[in-house]
Formats: structure tokens, C-alpha cells, sequence
């Protein structure tokens, strides 16, 4: 059951505080030197800006760096010693988590634990506990409430605060979120402010419903039924295929695993973000590619985030965060195509051939 | 303390090397760590990944059978980085693989039923671990043939295993070359193995089939095993999509909605129809 209870804007600067002094490393959305505000390690909470625009990048590089190393390697005449790299990790507390992006983790832990269980993803979420802070309603580009998701989520954040007048509103969700509250019981008052914080969400979900009314069932059928569709010939005439979208994404989890040699006798064998965006992602070593067109990849794109995935894993693999949309050089906008998708019948009309992309 | 993860791979020693054709090795391969070797097992069809230190990890079949114990083989085309990486290596040399990974050819519903392999080129790797697996448990199965071609007679693979299938009475070899392909010396046929399939006509009663090799062998095979009689869930194959962690998680090898790598290798024809032509 959800615990509610109430800190304070200072309770909260203060608890903050007890964290950085016990070495537990403190992450929220922060600026940038050049004024970009993303995801950073902070000293203090006054450096951290809660609410306000979405971070141009999101949590998913606390967990899955952009690039990590498996193991390193010695060798010498035919010998080789391997060791992996280490999976405990030490504490993290993200205060000021987009609901969207906490959800976006909790997404990707399923594909993370399917039958094979990724300790090096789950070693750092073990490591990390989310406090997110419910959105305002974001810009022009959000959709979360189209894909299942709102402003306010609980999901995958193991404590949701709730701004209202003097401070926040608290939700308890997970143990570990009971256990932040435990180690910082003074800072915390029983009782929530439930009432005060509903005017808030629900401003905030009737400001991103405007955005997009897409229903998420009818475009799963249109992808699983419309592979041939004539849709997919133009849909990428705008897209360069630079990744952008993926790499920015809180919910694409693409990688390459390459070796890095320091020298003859040592090295690093890495995971690195790839994306299903790029060329040369799926061509065979014969030269062959099965997805040889841009086209064909905007819809793998599409197909894994709104048909397979949700197959397979029960979960959208998007948050409707917009990431991808105000990041593309390009100007491709998923809000655009979905809507239009959402549009469309279900199944390929009939003068469609397959594979004819 | 080491932790394991599961990207670490075993250590294996390079036992022999042997040179299929000009561009094709395979390499022999043993754990390092005996108790590894004591434990590891496998089923035919199964993957893995293979990496050379320095040069990076790739995804082969394991060509030998789960039969033939304390040991795996891999045959390898040299085509990029690591294969090239992989070609240097000599005798008593060190390698990494993670696996098995992958699903396997269904041997428990092929018992008792007649089995049909159909190869080209190096797609005779994968069909050769369940040859020989079929062979080491001899009395399971009914009736066995093989047909294999390559290009020419000097892109045959597994020469040494040939002669010995050959001599067996209790399978049935063809070999075929492409048209230009044969030597003064050779003796087996000269022609597609699409056309050499329709020639050594095997029953499709009771029978299953593999078939592994050049999408377009595959693409004009499947036509002619359906008029031999062939049902689509008794043609079995192995896809080989780009992959890098082998496990579900890297995104790489999607077909729609299957991942090659978790739901496959090993797909029957009427499975791979139902898939996007994404492979
Ligand atoms: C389940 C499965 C089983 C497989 N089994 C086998 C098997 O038994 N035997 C086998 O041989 N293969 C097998 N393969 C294919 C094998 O995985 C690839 O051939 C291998 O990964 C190539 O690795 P590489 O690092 O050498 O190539 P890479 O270096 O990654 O090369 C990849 C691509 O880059 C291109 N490229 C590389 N170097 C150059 C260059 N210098 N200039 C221009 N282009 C270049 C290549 O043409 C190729 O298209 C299998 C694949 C799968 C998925
Ligand atoms: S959609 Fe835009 S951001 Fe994504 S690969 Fe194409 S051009 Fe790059
Ligand atoms: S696909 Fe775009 S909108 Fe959806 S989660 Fe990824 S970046 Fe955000
Ligand atoms: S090879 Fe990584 S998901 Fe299949």
C-alpha cells in the first residue's frame, strides 16, 4: 500500500544534504555550462531544477552507460586472463526523476531480466533509488498520456512528489522508497496533501491529452497487420538515419559489443549504444542487408516500440517523452506519425505487395 | 573476488586447425576449466559467441555434435574483423565463447522418422552438427541423405567427413557442384542442388527435412521439396541475422517479431513464412 506523506521544499534540500554527507551520490535534472539541463550529479539541490522543461537526455545512461566495459583482458604468447567488470555498484538517489523516465526504466528491466538477467543493468538499478516529481504538462512534443503513461506516473519511481503550496505532496511506492523515507524519518510528515495535489495532476494530464489522443491498441494492430503497407515507403524521406532519436530515447536499448586493445597485451571489450537507425546495423558479413532502406528501419523502429515489445513484454516501449521529435535534424515527428497511423485501418490494403518496402 | 557477468566468456584452447578451402578453417576448441568441460552441454543447432582478444566477439553455429563430448568445432568464413582475427590463430592458442544460446533442430520428434539434409556451401556447418549427432545415435532414425553442393569442388567443406559419409551404406550421399565448378577428377554431379534434390527424390513419408545454405538455394529448394511432398513443418532451417549478445538483449536481431537469437536459430518453413522478409 501507498504511503502518503508530506516534506517541505527545505525538509527536502535537507535531506538532500544528508545524502551528499553520507557519499551517496545525488543526480537530478541540472544545467549544463552551455544551458542545457540533463541528468548530472549535483552537491547541493539548489543546483537542481525541479519541474520546468524535460531534460534533453534521460536516466537511461545511469544504468546503461553509452558505453560500459564487460571485462578487460590480458594476454601474452596464447594466455589470456579475463576479468569481468564489477556489478555492485554504489548508492545512488535521483531526486527530480520525470515520471516518464522512471517509467521508461521499469520498462526496459523486462527485456534487462528476460531469462538471462543483465547484471551490470541491474546492479546500478539495485544501486539507485528514484524519487521522481510529477511533470507541469511538459512542451508541444509530449504524448505521455497516449501511450498508457501521465504527467504523474507512479511507474517504476520508488517515491512520487507532488508540488503543492510550501513543497511536495510524497507517495512511498517501493521499499526502497520506504527505506529513503526510514533513513530520513525527521524530514517527513505523516498525512499527505492529496487533495491540494490533485488540482495539480490534473491540469497537468488535461495540458499533454491535447497533445495526442492516439489509442495505442488500434496503432499495435495497424503495425502488426501492416508490414506491406504503402505507408512505409515515404516515411522516412526525412530521416538521415544519424540515431539521434535512439540515443536520446530513455526506452532504446540498442548496444554493439566491441573490443577496445590498449595494446597487444590488454584491452576492454565494451557495450556501446547502437541503434536499429543505423545501416549497417543488421548487414550480414555476406554484404547482404535485410533492412537496406531508411524506410525499412523508421518502421523497425516503430514496430519494436509499438507491436513487439508490448508482445513480448506487455510494456509500450515509448514514454511519450518527445525526446525523438525535438531532437531530429530532420524533423521527423513521431506525434505526427502516430496520430496518423492511429488513423489508418488496420491490415495492408490490397494492391500492397510484400517486400516492397 | 571475480563476479561473473554474462558477457564473460569461458576460455577455450585452440586444439586444431584445419583448412576447409581457401576462405573457410575450422577450429577445434577445448575449456580451459575442467569442470566448464565437465558441465557444458548443448543441442544440435545451438550458437554461440566466439571472440578473438583484441578483435572482437562473433556469432557461428557450434558445427560439431553434443554427441562427440569434450570438444566443440566452429567453421568460419572469413569475411571481416574478427574471422580475420580468427584465421591467425594457431594451435594452443586462447579464445573466448558464451553459449550455447538459441533454440535447437527438434531430434526428439525427428526420431524414427527419415532424414533428409540439404546443404550449400558453408551452410553445411550448422547441418553438419546434427549429421553427425543423427549418425552417433544411428539406430533413432530410418533412412538418412545428404545433398550437398558448393560452387566448385574446391569450396567443398568437410572434405575428410565426405569420404567417410560416402563410404557408409547406411546413408545416401549426393554431392553436386555449379556447372564449371568440377574437376577432371570429380565424380559426383555437375548442377544446382535445388535440381539435384529433385533428382535424388527422397520420400517425403515419414521424413523430415534440414536445409541450410545461400537464401536463393534455400528460395528454389523449398518449392521442390513442397512437390516432393514436403510439409512445411517438416522443413526445418537455421536463420543467421546479424546478432551480437546472442541473449535477447542488444535489439540486433529482430525479424518482426521473433528474435532470431531467443525464439530461433531454428525455424520450420511454416514459421518463416509468417515472418516479415527481413532476413
Ligand atoms: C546463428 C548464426 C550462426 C552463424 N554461423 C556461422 C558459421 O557457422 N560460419 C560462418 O562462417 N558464419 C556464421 N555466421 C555468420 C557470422 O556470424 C559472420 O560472418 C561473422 O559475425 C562476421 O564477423 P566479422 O567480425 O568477421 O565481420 P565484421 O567485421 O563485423 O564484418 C561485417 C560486415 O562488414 C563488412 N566488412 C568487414 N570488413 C570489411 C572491410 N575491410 N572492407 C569493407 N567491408 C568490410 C563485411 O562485408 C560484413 O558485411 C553465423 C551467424 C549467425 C547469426
Ligand atoms: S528520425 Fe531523425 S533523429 Fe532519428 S535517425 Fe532519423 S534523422 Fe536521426
Ligand atoms: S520514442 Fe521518442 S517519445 Fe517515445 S520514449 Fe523514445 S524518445 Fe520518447
Ligand atoms: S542478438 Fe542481441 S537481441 Fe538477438
Amino acid at each position: 500500500m501507498t504511503r502518503q506523506m508530506f516534506i517541505s521544499e527545505s525538509a527536502l534540500k535537507s535531506l538532500a544534504e544528508e545524502l551528499v554527507k553520507a557519499g551517496t551520490r545525488l543526480v537530478g535534472p541540472a544545467r549544463e555550462r552551455n544551458g542545457d539541463l540533463v541528468y548530472r550529479e549535483a552537491s547541493d539541490l539548489g543546483e537542481i531544477e525541479l519541474g520546468g522543461d524535460p531534460p534533453t537526455r534521460s536516466l537511461k545512461e545511469f544504468f546503461l552507460p553509452p558505453t560500459e566495459v564487460l571485462l578487460t583482458y590480458r594476454q601474452k604468447q596464447g594466455d589470456v586472463e579475463v576479468t569481468p567488470a564489477p556489478h555492485v555498484f554504489a548508492p545512488l538517489v535521483v531526486i527530480g526523476a520525470r515520471p516518464c523516465d522512471a517509467a521508461a526504466v521499469a520498462a526496459v528491466d523486462k527485456v534487462m531480466d528476460w531469462d538471462y538477467h543483465d547484471e551490470l543493468w541491474f546492479g546500478r538499478r539495485l544501486a539507485t533509488t528514484i524519487v521522481s516529481v510529477a511533470c507541469g504538462g511538459g512542451d508541444a512534443s509530449c504524448f505521455c498520456t497516449a501511450v498508457g503513461l501521465a504527467p504523474d506516473s507512479a511507474k517504476g519511481s520508488d517515491v512520487l512528489l507532488v508540488p503543492v503550496e510550501g513543497g511536495f505532496h510524497a507517495e512511498i511506492l517501493t521499499e526502497k522508497g520506504e527505506a529513503l523515507v526510514k533513513a530520513h524519518a525527521a524530514r517527513f510528515t505523516e498525512g499527505g496533501k492529496a487533495e491540494a495535489a490533485k488540482a495539480y495532476r490534473d491540469a497537468a494530464r488535461g495540458k499533454v491529452q491535447a497533445n495526442l489522443s492516439a489509442d495505442p491498441a488500434k496503432i499495435r494492430a495497424f503495425l502488426e497487420a501492416g508490414f506491406d503497407h504503402p505507408i512505409w515507403k515515404g516515411i522516412a524521406l526525412r530521416c538521415h538515419g544519424c540515431g539521434a532519436c535512439a540515443f536520446v530515447c530513455p526506452t532504446c536499448h540498442c548496444f554493439d559489443i566491441v573490443d577496445e586493445p590498449d595494446s597487444i597485451e590488454r584491452g576492454t571489450r565494451r557495450r556501446n549504444w547502437d541503434t536499429c537507425q543505423a545501416a549497417k546495423f543488421t548487414l550480414h558479413g555476406s554484404g547482404h542487408n535485410p533492412r537496406n532502406e531508411q524506410n525499412c528501419r523508421i518502421r523497425q523502429r516503430m514496430m519494436h516500440k509499438f507491436a513487439i515489445y508490448p508482445a513480448r513484454f506487455g510494456e509500450i516501449l515509448c514514454t511519450g517523452c518527445g525526446r525523438c521529435i525535438r531532437v531530429c535534424p530532420g524533423g521527423m515527428d513521431l506525434l505526427e506519425t502516430l496520430d496518423k497511423l492511429g488513423r489508418l485501418p488496420a491490415g495492408a490494403p490490397a494492391e500492397a505487395k510484400r517486400g516492397a518496402p | 573476488m571475480t563476479q561473473g557477468n554474462l558477457y564473460a566468456p569461458y576460455l577455450m584452447r585452440v586444439d586444431e586447425v584445419v583448412e576447409e578451402t581457401v576462405d573457410t578453417r575450422t577450429l577445434k576448441l577445448s575449456f580451459k576449466d575442467p569442470e566448464v568441460a565437465a558441465k557444458f552441454d548443448f543441442k544440435a543447432g545451438q550458437f554461440g559467441e566466439y571472440s578473438v582478444f583484441g578483435a572482437g566477439e562473433c556469432t557461428f553455429c557450434i558445427a560439431s555434435a553434443p554427441t562427440r563430448k569434450g570438444y566443440i568445432e566452429c567453421s568460419f568464413k572469413k569475411v571481416g574483423r574478427v574471422t580475420a582475427a580468427m584465421r591467425e590463430l594457431n594451435v594452443g592458442d586462447t579464445m573466448g565463447f558464451r553459449g550455447p544460446y538459441g533454440n535447437s533442430f527438434p531430434l526428439d520428434k525427428m526420431a524414427g522418422k527419415s532424414l533428409v539434409f540439404i546443404a550449400g556451401g558453408i551452410g553445411l556447418a550448422p547441418v553438419r552438427c546434427v549429421i553427425q549427432n543423427a549418425l552417433d545415435l544411428r539406430d533413432k532414425f530410418k533412412d538418412i541423405t545428404i545433398i550437398y553442393g558448393a560452387r566448385s569442388v574446391g569450396d567443398l567443406v568437410y572434405k575428410r567427413e565426405l569420404d567417410e559419409w560416402a563410404k557408409r551404406p547406411d546413408v545416401k550421399l549426393w554431392q553436386t557442384v555449379d556447372p564449371g565448378g568440377e574437376t577432371k577428377e570429380w565424380k559426383g554431379q555437375i548442377g544446382f542442388v535445388p535440381n539435384v534434390v529433385e533428382k535424388a527424390h527422397p520420400m517425403a513419408l515419414n521424413a523430415f527435412a534440414v536445409v541450410c545454405g545461400p537464401p536463393i538455394m534455400i528460395k528454389f529448394t523449398l518449392p521442390v521439396l513442397a512437390k516432393l511432398g514436403f510439409k512445411d513443418d517438416a522443413i526445418y532451417t537455421t536463420l543467421e541475422n546479424r546478432m551480437k549478445c546472442g541473449i535477447g538483449k542488444c535489439g540486433r536481431c529482430n525479424i518482426g517479431p521473433v528474435y532470431v537469437c531467443k525464439d530461433g536459430p531454428v525455424f520450420n518453413a511454416a514459421e518463416i513464412k509468417k515472418l516479415p522478409p527481413e532476413f
